[in-house]
This record gives C-alpha cells, structure tokens and sequence, in this order.
C-alpha cells in the first residue's frame, strides 16, 4: 500500500494547475456568465494543447493511455477553479466510451472535439450543444449523433456555468453504437465529480480563511474568534480525509468489481459532502457577502450541488456501499486486509 | 397553560380564512403564493392596502391605531390562515412589525400619529437601516454622521444590505450622532423620507438571482428635527428595543410558510419515491420534530407579555429557526436530486424549493449570525465571560 504519486502524475497535475490559476480567474467566470459561451476559445486551445485532453484516451485511439488516477489530480484542480469548460466528462467519460465503442470515429483523431454523454435514458445532457459529438443512450445501448442530428432544448441550471440540454432523438437519424459498459462510464464520471468536488472544497475554504484574515469586527479580524476558526477547521478536516479515499478508488477503478465500486461510491459520497460543507461554511464566514452574487462563494455552493445529484445521487452511492456490505463476507478476517477481493 | 382554541378563536378563523380565501381565490389571484419579496411589488402594495381596508394589516396592533387589539391566539391564528390560504410574503412586513411597534412603544404621541397611519394603511413601506459596511455584527461600530442644522437633521454615509430599499417609502437608521463617540454610545435613532435627492439607492445581487437588498448612501441627506426616537445619544437602546420585536409575532406567519415548505418536501419525496428511502424517512420526521419544538417555543415566548425581557426563548429563538431551515433547504434539494438542478422557464426563477434551499443560506446571517447568537447565549443567557474582542 502506497499513497505516494509518480513524478508524472504530479507533473501533470502542476501543469493544469498552473495553466488553470493562471487562466481561470473570476473574470473568466463573469465572461461566460454573460456571454453565455459554453467556453473560451483560447483557454480551450490551451486545455488541448497541453495534452489533458488525452490522458484517458487509450493509446490505440490517439491518447495517453493513463489511468483513472492521473485524470482524477486534474480533476482535482478544475474543481478548484470550477472550471465550466467540457473537460472533465468529456475527456474523461465521453472520449474513452467512444474509444471503446468506435475507434475510428473522426471526432477521436481532433483532441479538440469535444464529446457530450447522456448519463441516463431521457437525461439531461451537459455542453450538448459544443459538443461535436453526443454519446446518446436507450437501454444498455449507446448511440452517437452530431447537435445538428438531435433536438436539444437548453435547461437552466442552479449552476449559472452549467450548460444543461433536453435532447430529443430519433433512433433512425443518429449512428447506434451497440451495447456500451454504462456502469464503467457512472464509475468514471463518480469519480471525477468527486475529484472535482475536493477541488471545489479546498478553493471554498481557502477563499473563506483569506476572508476572515482581512475582514474586522469588533476590532480584530473575524478569523481571531474561535467560531469562525472551529468551522473552518471542521470543513478542512472533511476534506483531509475525503481526498485519500478518492485517490485510492480512482487508482482501483479499473477492476470494476463491487469492492472498487462500493469505493467509488464512498468516495463521491464524502468527497461532495467536503465541498457541501466548506461551501456552507465559507458562505458563513463571509456574512451577507457570501450571500451576494459579486463574491464568487456561491458559485462553489451551486457547483457542488450539481455534482452531488450528477453521475448518481447519494442515494444511489448509499446503496452501493451497502450492496458491498450486504453481499460479501464480513468478518475480523475480510474487512480492510482482503477488501481487494470479491467473496 | 392552556393547549387549543375557544369557540369565540374558532368563529374568528372562520371569518379570516374566508376573508383570505376569498381574496387569494378572486382579486389578488395573481400574487397568491409568492415567498419572495421582490416580484409584483405595485400589486402587493394594493394587498397591503387591501388587508388595511378590512381592518386585517395590523390586527396586533392597538384598536386606536387602524390594528384590532387582537390577542395572540388571534394572531396565531391569523398567521395560520394567511398562510393557509397562501396570501404572499408581506413587504411591509418591516412597517408592520418592527418600525409600528417600536413608534408604539418608544415614540411620542405626535409621532404616532405621523407614522402609524401610514404603516397601517398600508401605503407607508419601510426598511431597516442598521447595517453598514464596517458594521454587520458589530453593529455598534456604525459611521454614518447625524448633525443637527437649525430644525434638521442632516446625515451622510452609507448603510448596506438594506432590505427593500429599492420600493420603500421610508427608512429608519441608526447614526453617530455625537462626533468622536465609540460603540454604542452617541448613535441616534432616525426616521427619514426614501426618495429625497440625499438617499441613493443601489440594488445588490444575490445569489439566488433576486436583488432584495441595496447599498444606501445618505449625503446631506435630511429630515426634521423631531424624527428621531428616544432622545440624542440614546438610540442603541432604541435599536435593540426593535430587535426583540423581530422575534414576535411575525415568527408565527414564518412558521407557517416553514410548514408549507415541509409539506411540498413530503410531497416531493412521495412523488419521486425518495419516501422510501430510510434516510430521508428520519431528516423529515426530524424536520417535522424541529418544527413542532419551534411552535410551542414560539407561543411560550410569545405568552410573555414583555416582549423585550431576555429570557432564554427569546435568545435561543433565532438560531433555532435559522438552523432548522437551513437543514430544510438541504433536505429539500437531496429530495429533490437531479430535477432540483434545473428549472423549467427561464431568467433564474425558482420554484420554491430550489429557491428555499439557496435563500436559507442568508437565515444564519441576517438578523445576528449564528455565531453571534450562540455568543449571546452563552454571554447574556448563561453569564458566561466575554469573549475578548477588540473594541468592545
Ligand atoms: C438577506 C439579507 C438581508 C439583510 N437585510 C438587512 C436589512 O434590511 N437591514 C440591515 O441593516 N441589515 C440587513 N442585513 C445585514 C445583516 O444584518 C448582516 O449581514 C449581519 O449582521 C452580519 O454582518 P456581516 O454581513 O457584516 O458579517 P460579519 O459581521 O462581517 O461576519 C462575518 C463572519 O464573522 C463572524 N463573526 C463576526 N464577529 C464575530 C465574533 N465576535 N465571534 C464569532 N464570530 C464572529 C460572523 O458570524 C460571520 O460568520 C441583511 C443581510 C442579509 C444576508
């Protein structure tokens, strides 16, 4: 057992997180927020330039390869700067799906496409409209169409930078894919929206702990009383121990056995339940501030909500966890030593 | 102690809920239902004019003064049925329950015939000017100057997060009015005319998309002499007189919006089969024990005739509401799940929950912060030592 990250995991970690710090500031939020742009042409390119559009895209279709770990640290760091733009599910759920399904699909060979997925028949579907491809579900199968294929109608979200999509399709119009690993897909997007929400998590309090250094009342600043410090210790604390139980499930995805599983749902459960938390608590800590549109707080608040019911709700996560309870042996002798093995 | 109605209660809540039926079923069907305080505001000041014309604005209030002598299980009742039949947020809840009141309690009998006509007709809205931007919890540090010129009170800086601001007709502010006093020494208690060229009025955004609350800048601003309440200097006392007037009556109506919002929760579980899940089963049967705590908190501190006596109801009050209705706000939206996220039409509007969920972040702010009422508890309820603070 080794919590410890390659050279290159880190590498490419440092590199999103100095290309997003740099380029995804609040000015860049409000942008978007007015323009309505699904993203920033510029800050795009860059995304793709710097390859982290690849890293979970297998070598045969033109990608990196890696594993669910290395995607799960820029995860992480797009959280941090709740990023809008479609990286995340599209890097990390989309591309590898159609990978799997369609190698030779033209969309795969531009690392700047960008790929929407339906998560459940009849969902909602985000950056629908950007997308050059959209990976459409019925049943077990998997289809793929163009925008200009389907109907999509924009659904506002509680998250002004989330770009939601009704679709409505026609089985004849778009290209059938076959039968696809949904529970593979939910297993990638949990855990990236968990990753993203430990982001999410540490910006809220970092903001917040930068906040009450500055912000006085009765003469000293507001993070010298023990209320405001005891909260913000309990949001970091959440977030300390959500962080390991997300890396050791995003490095076990692969196994996809109700062990690995059972993990990733623990892991999406407490990971947005951290940034849950720190959101609240920061919002808190900046008083009426925090309850204005011009400080960015809330858009960390609304960011974890919506991850928190996307890729299964934590209802769905709960009965994961306790489907591993229930079906496998438990004992002094199977519960943490043999937790890799299926009973 | 006596639980339940008399006869004489029941026959008057007949005669409101009909009342009230009747209007939110024919004239005012358009606003039924609003919990915001923003949307068809020319509409809800015809309402509040409405309710006045009926005698129904201010039935706490003293019969002399346009109110109906009401007693509390009238007024509980009242707040029961108005919610019942799903009469809209009141905007001048502020005229109502905080400035009337205090005017009642503290002003001069010239003063009370200025005002609480206005407030009681209807016509008159009113809005808090307590905070500024140096001023939130400590709100003893406020900057903004008062100065007697001749037979006027003239008044410069700024308060924030005012409420309403944007539609009212007047204001009242709490001003430093001896110059160089600290804390809460030397602030005067002001009422002043909205809409003179000395007030400015800047909305904010919050963010649920709404902008109820402004920026309010005061320069030259001015008002007669005799505007103010209680004497030169002596207006912290007014002020907090005020605040234990926010924790009378009008938490009832609340508490009947909160039963509102619990029942569409209930609602929204059953249709989207959540009500089987066992963990949402106990949060609602929690939320309906907090409720039920809150009710009979409520009327045991509303059966205390001295409103403004600390007793350990009244301080624990606001952080048990607020609290509660923030785990409410969460509730709701794990209910709720994925259809929570979206909204069906567009410009941010939310239906209720949703919009609950994001409102409720601001009930452990506003009105003293949960931190400063659990030091206010501790301090003033249980004798504790003060915390050290700076200033103070
Ligand atoms: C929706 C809304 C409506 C409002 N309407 C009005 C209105 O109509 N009129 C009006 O005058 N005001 C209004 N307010 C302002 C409200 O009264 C203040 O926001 C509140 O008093 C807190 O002040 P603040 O926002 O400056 O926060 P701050 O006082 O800056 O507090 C920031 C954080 O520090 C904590 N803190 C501060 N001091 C201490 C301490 N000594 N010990 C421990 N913790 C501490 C607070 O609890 C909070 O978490 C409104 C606010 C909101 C959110």
């Amino acid at each position: 057992m080794d919590f410890t990250l390659s050279d290159e995991q880190l590498m490419f970690a440092e590199t999103a997180e100095t290309l997003f710090y740099d380029l995804v500031t609040p000015e860049h939020w409000r942008k978007l927020m007015e323009s309505g742009d699904a993203r920033d042409a510029a800050l795009w390119n860059q995304i793709v330039e710097t390859g982290l559009t690849l890293i979970q895209l297998p070598e045969e279709a033109g990608g990196l390869g890696l594993g669910a770990l290395d995607f799960a640290l820029i995860a992480e760091k797009a959280g941090y700067v709740a990023l809008s733009e479609p990286l995340v599910d599209s890097a990390g759920v989309a591309a590898p799906m159609l990978a799997a399904l369609a190698p030779d699909d033209p969309v795969l060979a531009d690392p700047a496409a960008s790929i929407a997925i339906q998560q459940e028949e009849g969902g909602l579907v985000l950056d629908a409209d950007s997308a050059a491809a959209i990976i459409l579900r019925k049943g077990d199968q998997a289809f793929v169409a163009s925008p200009d294929q389907v109907t999509l109608t924009r659904r506002e979200s509680i998250d002004p930078m989330r770009r939601l999509f009704a679709v409505e399709w026609d089985d004849s119009k778009v290209q059938p894919l076959g039968q696809a690993d949904w529970d593979l897909a939910l297993d990638r997007g949990a855990i990236f929206a968990a990753a993203q929400g430990l982001g999410l998590a540490q910006r809220a309090v970092d903001m917040a702990v930068e906040y009450a250094k500055e912000r006085q009342q009765f003469g000293k600043p507001i993070g010298s009383y023990q209320a405001v410090k005891h909260h913000l210790s309990t949001a970091q604390t959440a977030i300390e121990f959500a962080r390991p139980v997300v890396l050791a499930a995003a490095a076990t995805l692969e196994s996809g056995d109700i062990q690995s599983r059972a993990r990733i749902s623990h892991a999406k459960i407490v990971a947005l339940e951290a940034a849950d938390v720190a959101a609240r608590t920061s919002i808190q800590v900046h008083g009426a501030m925090g309850y204005s549109w011009e400080v960015d707080v809330h858009l960390f608040l609304k960011r974890a909500l919506a991850l928190t019911s996307a890729w299964g709700t934590p209802y769905f996560h709960r009965q994961r966890v306790a489907a591993r309870l229930f079906t496998q042996p438990v004992g002094p002798s199977t519960t943490f030593a043999r937790e890799n093995e299926n009973g | 102690m006596k639980l339940g109605f008399s006869a004489a209660d029941e026959a008057f809540r007949q005669e409101c809920a009909a009342w009230l039926q009747e209007q939110m079923d024919g004239p005012f069907a358009d606003i039924r239902g609003i919990t915001n305080l923003v949307s068809k505001v020319d509409r809800r000041r015809l309402w509040e004019q409405q309710l006045a014309a009926h005698g129904w604005s201010c039935i706490g209030w003293p019969k002399a003064w346009g109110g109906r002598d009401a007693t509390l299980a009238q007024q509980v009742i009242f707040a029961e049925e108005y919610a019942r039949a799903g009469a809209p947020n009141r905007i001048n809840h502020i005229g109502v329950e905080l400035a009337g009141p205090t005017i009642l309690a503290f002003g001069t009998e010239e003063q009370k015939a200025k005002f609480l006509p206005g407030i009681a007709a209807g016509t008159d809205i009113w809005c808090q000017g307590y905070s500024e931007p140096n001023a939130g919890s400590d709100l003893a540090n406020v900057r903004t100057k008062a100065r007697l010129d001749g037979d006027e009170w003239v008044v410069n800086g700024q308060k924030v997060w005012t409420s309403l601001a944007h539609f009212s007709d007047w204001i009242f502010v709490i001003a430093r009015s001896e110059e160089g006093s600290q804390g809460p020494k030397g602030l005067t208690f002001l009422m002043m005319k909205m809409g003179q060229p000395g007030i400015e009025v800047v909305p904010i955004g919050q963010m649920n998309g709404e902008a109820e609350f402004n920026e309010t800048f005061f320069t030259d601003a001015r008002c007669p002499a005799d505007s103010l309440i209680g004497s030169v200097g002596d207006g912290w006392r007014v002020a907090m007189g005020l605040l234990a007037f926010e924790r009378g009556v009008s938490t009832l109506a609340q508490q009947m919006q909160f039963r509102n919002e619990l029942d569409a929760i209930i609602a929204a579980a059953k249709a989207n089969g959540m009500a089987s899940d066992g963990v949402v089963r106990s949060r609602i049967a929690k939320a309906e024990v907090g409720l039920r705590l809150m009710r009979y908190g409520a009327l045991r501190m509303l059966s205390n005739t001295d409103l403004s006596a600390i007793d350990g109801a009244a301080l624990t009050y606001k952080i048990q509401w607020a609290t509660w209705r923030r785990d409410l706000g969460e509730l709701a939206m794990d209910v709720l799940g994925q259809a929570g996220e979206v909204v069906d039409g567009d410009n941010y509007h939310w239906p209720m929950l949703p919009n609950m969920y994001l409102f409720s972040r601001s009930d452990t702010i506003y009105g003293g912060t949960n931190q400063i009422q659990r030091n206010l508890i501790a301090e003033r309820g249980l004798g504790l030592p003060r915390e050290p603070r700076g200033n103070l």
